[in-house]
């Protein structure tokens, strides 16, 4: 037991880092978690993660470690039947694991989605939910970094399309 | 590194359609800036964000936050409109696709609902989960229910109408509305844009280019079922007070002036609190609404209650059916909260079985009985308990019956029933029953306790067979637990209680026979040992009887120390084994010269009156041979035609101690110990499936008392035994005894040693069929493993520290033979006496003692055990021959008498197949040629080829022998010249 909880893994991030990481946090990744298994028991070969940065990894690590003892969810559920279980309520540990700034929160999000940790990925999603809630369409806008490509008509029309959902 | 890259994007698979999708849409998005995101984004983007990730945002979203998302931008409206999105949500509210395949116009949205369709709207969804319902009657069916369904009608129509046509708000009624902007590009843009508000009712462009989405089916079905539920949540905003919640929201129908029935009440309910949930926040207020909605709901739930109630007076199963299956769906989706569902507690509660326990005497299962000695002991008797039970589980399998068709299988009220019958009732019964047998004694604790537990198992047999073993509500494990966590209590208590018992029997039985060892005569140890282990075989199939009960209470009940064994072997006596001679009799076995006497003694005859006794009591439960038909008999075999019963003539035990050598170790005992193991054995046995913490307890303890028993039978029984043998045997003088051919403490060491191998062989038996079950045979680390070779090495040890004491009797013995028996001319007769051709008669009777011991051997020691010993016995016999040579005078005449001895000497060594030690002898042989060789030349000549002697004799050891010639003095000087003057001629010059 205490051999295979020793048991590490070593990935490669964007800018060229290396982490050893304890196998069973890093697997909460189902991405590095398939890759350990196609690639066997190849000691020091380093798993490359192109898509994520060092400083986003180390704080991924961060909330891989704490979950770690977790059970993994399973692999293939379909999203609706997932979300059953699923409420919108944020873990307190992960409320304030994710305070940070819009850039790396957006971050964590991508290296999520990238990693496949599913998790992490709605911890990721519930938070700019949250940003979200009560916001008018301009906010929002800001939000996202977008600009609005409505006519006045066209907004119009939403507006009055999405009408019943308004209460 | 290059071998990574095809598994880089990670979404592959179930989304490529949608990004093939929304890839034509990619235009109208304003250009992302470039992000490390790279090679690994297709789809389109909402700036940096993917179109998947913004999914996944808004499907966490409060559906009134979406309106605003929605009119942020035009690709931030499309995903809103997303049917991923709506798909998760109708299936969170157990809602179907709305499949109509043109969307109407007739309902506008500001027409709400009246509560009679809101009501009806839930029930017919939640009917189609199934997106691939059948919906072919749908336009038919529909609009006729919809204006005027009154509930009793809606009841009926529910199995086939498809009333969800009711709820068709169409999405595109503002189709009618005065568009602006409709060709926004005016025509310079050309389809795209022309097609933005393009939407005519009778023709909708499904997959036009943006914003021309039609609504997809589950994003109306989720706003039509929205819509529907908006003037209740009205209600639940509005009121003051659950019950008069319950009242606005089901108000009295205009015609019967009667609420409508409970289960559409529960569906509606049902629709609420799915819909006022977390995961879809459908209102602002939604929070506040739950609150009132599940104060509602317990109202409800209390309503229902009632109706139960009354319907269970009425014995009416179907108004039980029907109120308890509201009840349960509201409660079930209410969710937490609230401990265990009301109606199936209160149910449970006023089962009869729970009342009616005080005429049932736990106590009444010990009973007084006379013993034979004529004193009252305390026994169990389990008729009481019996009859208790069947009453218990009678009551029980009728009320389980009527649970399993009047409640909902996934409320699980049956297994809540089970759990109190178990804790209440039965456990209730047997907790005072086993503290008062813990008062009687240990024993009838002990018994109790397996009986009690094997009893109240059978409430889960009972439980299984009315729910039916291929249902998958209610598991047998779950059955099983209540039943196990009832009696988890007496567990510890008994577990250490039947270790300490074992502990102690097995100490007894050793003990009881070291005061009085009972004896077993055996004139064909082979044939025993076989029938032995066949009776043994067919002993451990004997039934245990775990609850013990009238008819077999003489039997079963748990008896003291010895005659628990015979009980249960009575088949089995050790008596019968040993011969068909009167029993009680003394049987005098004699071997050729000697007499080896067994004696019975009297305290044994007893005991096969017992079993006698409790045979007859016993035969109801099986039929089996009377004492003197006994078919495990063996017959006084004539195999070994030495041995041959005599009348009885006692000797006294004093006079021949080495008579009871054999006795030393006994098979009888043997039986007692596993006999009484398997008792033990057997009770903890019926808690073998326990689960868990205890259940891995109940394992250690049969290991355990697995374990004692080995420690019995070897420590305790068997190596003492072979200890006083192996004494005996080394304080065994020859000189004093008569017997020649025979030693007497060997002979009996040998059987001692077949004993011990059966003894062996029973336990390995026993494993076999009792404990391998429980242990993993591989695992050479287990204790019941380790101990079981411990066992057996301590066998091998007393039986190889028994042979090497032996060895030293049996060559003591031989030596003894060779000296008495050899005259003293027997090597040099007087001349002109006849030659006798064979061998002397020393050597006759060395040998024969020599080869009956070694016989004795084969077959009750390992092989390599025998090798040793025939090693042993040929080196030795080797030194004590040339011993022998060198103490005798030997006459040319003679010397053929001496080669006659070698050569059969040799041809015994030589049948023991020891290839050492038959070459050492072929040697010996060679020897004998010494003393028949006339010519002292010769002689010598003879005497200084070592190769004659493949080695093992020096030509110095040779000239030892050869002084022993009669006409030694007569020849001396000239062997010595030819010997040695010669080489002194040639050696040694003079310088």
């Amino acid at each position: 037991m205490s051999d295979s909880k020793k048991q590490t893994v070593l990935l490669q991030t964007s800018d060229d880092e290396q982490f050893t990481v304890e196998k069973v946090v890093a697997e909460r990744s189902a991405m590095i978690k398939s890759m350990m298994e196609d690639l066997g028991d190849q000691e020091g070969m380093p798993i490359p993660l192109p898509n994520v940065s060092s400083s986003v990894l180390t704080k991924i690590l961060e909330y891989c470690d704490h979950h770690k003892n977790e059970p993994l969810p399973a692999p293939d559920v379909n999203d609706a039947d997932d979300s059953r279980r699923k409420t919108s309520e944020i873990g307190e540990w992960d409320a304030r694991w994710i305070q940070v700034d819009q850039e790396m929160l957006f971050e964590i999000i991508l290296a999520a989605n990238y990693l496949d940790i599913k998790p992490l990925l709605d911890v990721g999603c519930k938070t700019v939910a949250n940003m979200i809630k009560g916001k008018t369409p301009e906010e929002i806008r800001k939000l996202f970094n977008i600009t609005n490509d409505f006519t006045p008509e066209e907004e119009e029309q939403i507006r009055k399309e999405n009408e019943w959902a308004e209460e | 590194m290059d071998k990574w890259a095809p598994i880089a994007p990670s979404k592959p698979g179930g989304l490529s359609t949608t990004h093939a999708l929304s890839a034509r849409f990619a235009s109208v998005l304003k250009p992302s800036k470039p992000s490390t995101r790279g090679s690994v984004s297709v789809g389109p983007s909402i700036g940096r964000w993917s179109e998947e990730e913004v999914l996944r945002i808004i499907g966490f979203l409060p559906i009134s936050d979406l309106p605003n998302v929605a009119r942020a931008s035009r690709s931030l409206a499309k995903l809103v409109m997303d049917e991923r999105g709506w798909e998760v949500r109708c299936k969170l509210l157990e809602l179907g696709a709305d499949t109509s395949v043109s969307p109407r116009r007739d309902g506008l949205q500001k027409l709400l609902p009246t509560p009679k369709k809101a009501a009806a709207f839930p029930s017919q969804h939640r009917k189609s989960i199934q997106p691939d319902d059948d919906f072919g009657d749908f336009s038919t069916q529909g609009n006729d229910t919809f204006e005027d369904v009154d509930f009793g009608d809606f009841e009926a129509a529910k199995p086939n109408g498809r009333g969800g046509s009711t709820k068709e708000q169409s999405l595109l009624e503002f189709d009618d509305l005065p568009l602006p902007s409709r060709p926004t590009g005016g025509g310079v843009s050309g389809a795209r844009t022309t097609g933005f508000f393009a939407l005519t009712p009778a023709t909708p462009k499904p997959g036009g280019p943006f914003p021309s989405h039609p609504p997809g089916p589950y994003y109306r079905a989720y706003k039509a079922h929205h819509l529907s539920l908006l003037p209740l949540c009205q209600h639940l905003r509005s009121s003051p007070s659950p019950s008069s919640t319950l009242s606005l929201l089901f108000p009295p129908s205009p015609i019967t002036a009667l609420p409508p029935p409970l289960p559409s009440q529960s569906d509606i309910l049902l629709s609420l609190l799915l819909f006022l949930s977390p995961r879809i926040q459908p209102l602002r207020d939604w929070g506040f609404l739950r609150q009132a909605l599940l104060a509602a709901a317990d109202r409800f739930d209390s309503t229902c209650l009632v109706a139960f109630e009354v319907s269970d007076e009425k014995k009416d199963e179907m108004g039980m059916r029907s109120a308890a299956e509201s009840s349960w769906k509201v409660w079930e989706a209410g969710g937490g909260g609230r401990d265990q569902w009301e109606c199936g507690r209160v149910w449970v509660e006023k089962r009869e079985v729970f009342y009616d326990t005080t005429r049932w005497d736990p106590l009444e299962n010990i009973v007084k009985v006379p013993t034979t000695t004529g004193a009252m002991t305390k026994q169990l008797d389990f008729t009481p308990m019996d009859a208790f039970m069947t009453h218990v589980l009678e009551a029980f399998r009728i009320d389980a019956q009527i649970a399993n068709t009047v409640f909902p299988a996934n409320a699980r009220v049956i297994l809540s029933f089970c759990d109190r019958v178990a804790s209440d009732v039965i456990g209730e019964y047997i907790h005072p029953l086993l503290s008062q047998a813990r008062a009687v004694s240990q024993d009838i604790f002990l018994q109790a306790t397996a009986a009690t537990f094997v009893q109240a198992w059978k409430l889960v047999d009972l439980v299984m067979e009315v729910v039916g073993e291929e249902q998958t509500v209610i598991h047998r494990t779950q059955v099983e637990d209540s039943v196990f966590q009832m009696f988890e209590v007496h567990l510890d208590e008994y577990l250490d209680d039947e270790t300490e018992w074992v502990k102690q029997h097995l100490e007894e039985i050793c003990r009881v026979w070291e005061q009085q060892p009972t004896f077993l005569s055996s004139s064909n140890p082979d044939q025993v040992k076989r029938n032995v282990l066949a009776g043994f075989r067919d002993a451990l199939l004997l039934p245990v009887t775990i609850v013990p009960r009238t008819v077999t209470f003489g039997v079963n009940a748990i008896v003291t120390g010895s005659s628990q064994a015979v009980n249960g072997l009575a088949m089995l006596n050790p008596q019968k084994w040993t011969g068909s001679s009167g029993r009680g009799q003394l049987v005098k076995e004699s071997d050729g010269s000697g007499e080896v006497v067994f004696a019975i003694p009297e305290e044994k005859e007893k005991e096969i009156e017992v079993g006698h006794e409790e045979e007859k009591e016993k035969s109801d439960e099986m039929s089996k041979p009377t004492p003197s038909e006994s078919s495990l008999s063996v017959p006084e075999t004539d195999a070994n035609p030495k041995n041959h019963s005599r009348t009885p003539t006692p000797l006294p035990d004093e006079a021949k101690p080495f008579d009871r050598l054999q006795m030393l170790i006994s098979l009888d005992t043997a039986l007692e110990l596993i006999q009484t193991d398997r008792d033990s054995l057997k009770r903890a046995e019926t808690f073998a499936r326990y689960p868990g913490r205890y259940g891995h307890k109940v394992r250690e303890a049969i290991e355990e008392i697995f374990i004692l028993m080995l420690k019995a039978a070897g420590d305790r029984h068997i190596a003492p035994g072979f200890r006083i043998a192996t004494n005996q045997m080394s304080t065994y003088k020859p000189a004093e005894h008569e017997e020649t051919t025979s030693v007497a403490p060997l002979l009996q060491f040998f059987e001692l040693v077949h004993i011990g191998d059966t003894i062996q062989s029973m336990v390995q038996v026993y494993f076999d069929k009792e404990l391998a079950l429980y242990v993993d045979k591989t695992d050479f680390s287990n204790a019941v493993m380790r101990e079981k070779k411990r066992f057996e090495s301590v066998l091998d040890d007393a039986v190889a520290a028994g042979l090497n004491a032996g060895i030293e009797v049996l060559m003591n013995q031989v030596e003894h033979i060779i000296l008495v028996k050899t005259g003293p001319r027997e090597y040099y007769p007087v001349e002109g006496t006849p030659l006798d051709l064979g061998p002397t008669n020393g050597c006759r009777e060395a040998i024969k003692c020599l080869e009956m011991h070694c016989d004795l051997l084969k077959g009750s020691t390992s092989k390599e055990v025998l090798e040793v010993f025939y090693q042993e016995v040929g080196i030795r016999l080797q030194a004590i021959l040339q011993r022998h040579l060198k103490r005798q005078i030997i006459s040319l005449e003679g010397g053929f008498q001496i080669i006659a001895d070698l050569n059969a000497y040799h041809s015994f060594v030589a049948s023991l197949k020891q290839q050492r030690i038959t070459d050492d002898f072929s040697n010996l042989k060679m020897l004998g040629h010494v003393y028949i060789v006339s010519d002292a030349k010769d002689l010598a000549q003879i005497v200084r080829d070592v190769t004659r002697y493949g080695g093992t004799f020096t030509p110095e050891d040779i000239y030892e022998f050869i002084q022993r010639r009669s006409d030694w003095k007569k020849i001396e000087k000239t062997v010595d010249k030819a010997m040695y003057a010669l080489s002194v001629k040639e050696d040694c010059v003079i310088m």
